[in-house]
């Protein structure tokens, strides 16, 4: 960040502050420049099929059953390669409310932070609900949750805020591919993550839907924002991006 | 229920032609689409273990009630035949029939068999609606498959749908989480399944159906769920910008109490960012 302005244009750009006030023209002044490192995680297609009783297990339930090597009959039709089965399920289970514990706090040791976790969900305009108080940070209620073995963990939190300052995720541009990241569930039980990919996105080419999606490996993804503050638009014009996976070994499924 | 009834049902609806599908384009020969079935004929009814032919080719071996299995099938008109365990479409008339069913590429659908309001066994062609949910939202689909009257869906005590009857189904897109839901007999108290907590999950499209007898008294609900159908948010706004953060010519401008020249300056204040 380079702050501090020369003096002698404080006059000029007062005069450009009217232009770009009224017109609306983007600020590009100090921020953050992150450069993408590291990938993700592939997300898979989605499948129909009945609901997991135990959500905990859903990675584990048993994979749909080939037909192929079924039908030892005598002069019973093979199936037709044509027909690939999905999926086969009891379907008198009903989807049951989650009893996963959610997460509760996070502790990123490279940027010497711990902080709360708080459940958020929407503000009226779509948008994930990012804690006001911008030293704690928000696990978007309709993604996955940490150690479920499956689908995104997002958390989001500040950069900073007008009066506050510095939010919980000020630094999250500086993690590493590597960096530890723990996060702590309401049965105090400790997720741990490594960090696969850093990445910046435009907010308006931000991949929200991979992003956020239940589907895939579990992976914990951290969200804030970065590039340039638009005092016009009053937001960032980026979306910093961190992609961390479990652990091996370490605190995987089942509770 | 005995087979010669299910043989009589099956000449009946042979007669049937189901068009699949409400898209009229052609369907390319390497387009797929998804069907479920889902055997909701209860036990005991003469078809507790079925193998269903589509065409004459195997689909599903080894069927029973309860179960739901979701097959990806290339685009096509389908015959679908639902024959008796170890039955084939050489050696035996379908016990249930279903002619000339259109699936066109893409579509995703369930076929059921189930009893009709009168407690006769039939297929049943659904179209399930996998369009994207806006981020919050769950798609709750209630299909009426049961040997009972009309009846009316209870979320949390409230009716969400009134006078579904069989082979009816209704649609509504609802905040997804946790529901109690109950099924009473229509325009009455009378609780004939639940109330049972359901999760409504974000993005998803949850098909409850109500199966079975309610003159056998086996009445019972079965689900298909269908995920990852979620837009996602609208965005993450996470930086209020910090006072640190404005040039100095902002400041100068506040300071000086110019507010009406930057003009949000009044929200930038209260923003959340």
């Amino acid at each position: 960040m380079s702050r501090p302005r020369p003096a002698v244009l404080v006059l000029v750009a007062g005069a450009l502050a009217l232009a770009a006030g009224t017109a609306g023209i983007a600020w590009a002044g100090s921020g953050q420049q992150v450069d993408s490192i590291g990938a993700r995680p592939t997300v898979t297609a989605p499948t129909s099929s009945a609901p997991s009783s135990d959500p905990d297990r859903a990675s584990d339930a048993p994979s749909a059953p080939d037909a192929a090597p079924s039908a030892p009959e005598t002069g019973r039709p093979s199936p037709r390669s044509a027909f690939r089965s999905l999926d086969r399920r009891d379907a008198t289970d009903l989807p049951r409310p989650d009893s996963t514990p959610r997460p509760e706090r996070i502790v990123i040791p490279a940027l010497d932070l711990s902080t709360v976790v708080d459940a958020v969900g929407l503000d009226a305009d779509g948008n994930v609900e990012v804690p006001y108080d911008v030293v704690r940070t928000g696990w978007y209620r309709f993604s996955a949750r940490p150690g479920s073995g499956e689908g995104s963990v997002v958390i989001v939190g500040h950069r900073d805020g007008v009066e506050q300052g510095d939010g919980a995720f000020i630094s999250l541009g500086r993690l590493e591919p590597g960096d530890r990241i723990v996060v702590t569930r309401s049965d105090g039980r400790e997720i741990r993550y490594e960090v696969v990919a850093r990445e910046s996105f435009a907010k308006s080419r931000v991949p929200l839907r991979e992003l956020f999606s239940r589907s895939g490996p579990e992976r914990l993804t951290l969200i804030t924002c970065g590039g340039a503050f638009d005092p016009a638009a009053l937001q960032y014009t980026d979306n910093i991006v961190v992609t961390a996976l479990p652990v091996p070994g370490d605190g995987s499924p089942a509770s | 229920m005995v087979r010669t009834t299910l043989s009589r049902v099956g000449i009946a609806a042979a007669a049937l032609s189901l068009p699949l599908g409400l898209a009229a384009t052609p369907a390319l020969a390497e387009e797929m689409a998804t069907v479920s079935v889902l055997h909701a004929i209860p036990e005991g009814a003469g078809a507790d273990i079925v193998d269903v032919f589509a065409n004459g080719d195997l689909l599903i071996d080894n069927f029973t009630p309860g179960t739901l299995e979701t097959v990806e099938v290339p685009a096509g008109t389908y015959d679908l035949a639902v024959f008796g365990d170890g039955q084939t479409p050489d050696d035996a008339d379908p016990v249930l029939i279903v002619e000339a069913v259109e699936v066109p590429g893409g579509v995703n659908a369930t076929v059921t068999a189930n009893l009709d309001a009168d407690g006769a066994p039939a297929l049943n062609v659904f179209i399930n609606d996998v369009s994207r949910l806006a981020a919050g939202e769950s798609r709750l689909i209630v299909r009426h498959i049961a040997a009972a009257p009309a009846v009316d869906v209870l979320a949390d005590g409230e009716v969400l749908f009134d006078n579904l009857a069989n082979p009816e189904e209704r649609v509504a897109v609802v905040p997804a989480g946790d529901y109690e839901a109950s099924v009473n007999l229509a325009g009455t108290d009378t609780t004939v399944l639940g109330p049972a907590p359901v999760m409504l999950e974000e993005g998803t499209v949850t098909i409850a159906y109500a199966w079975g007898s309610a003159e056998e008294e086996n009445l019972a609900l079965a689900t298909q769920v269908i995920s990852d159908l979620s837009k996602g948010p609208e965005g993450v706004p996470a930086g209020g910008g910090s006072t640190s953060e404005l040039p100095v010519w902002a400041l100068g401008l506040l300071a000086l109490g110019a507010a009406a020249v930057v003009g949000a300056g009044g929200r930038l204040v209260m923003s959340r960012g």
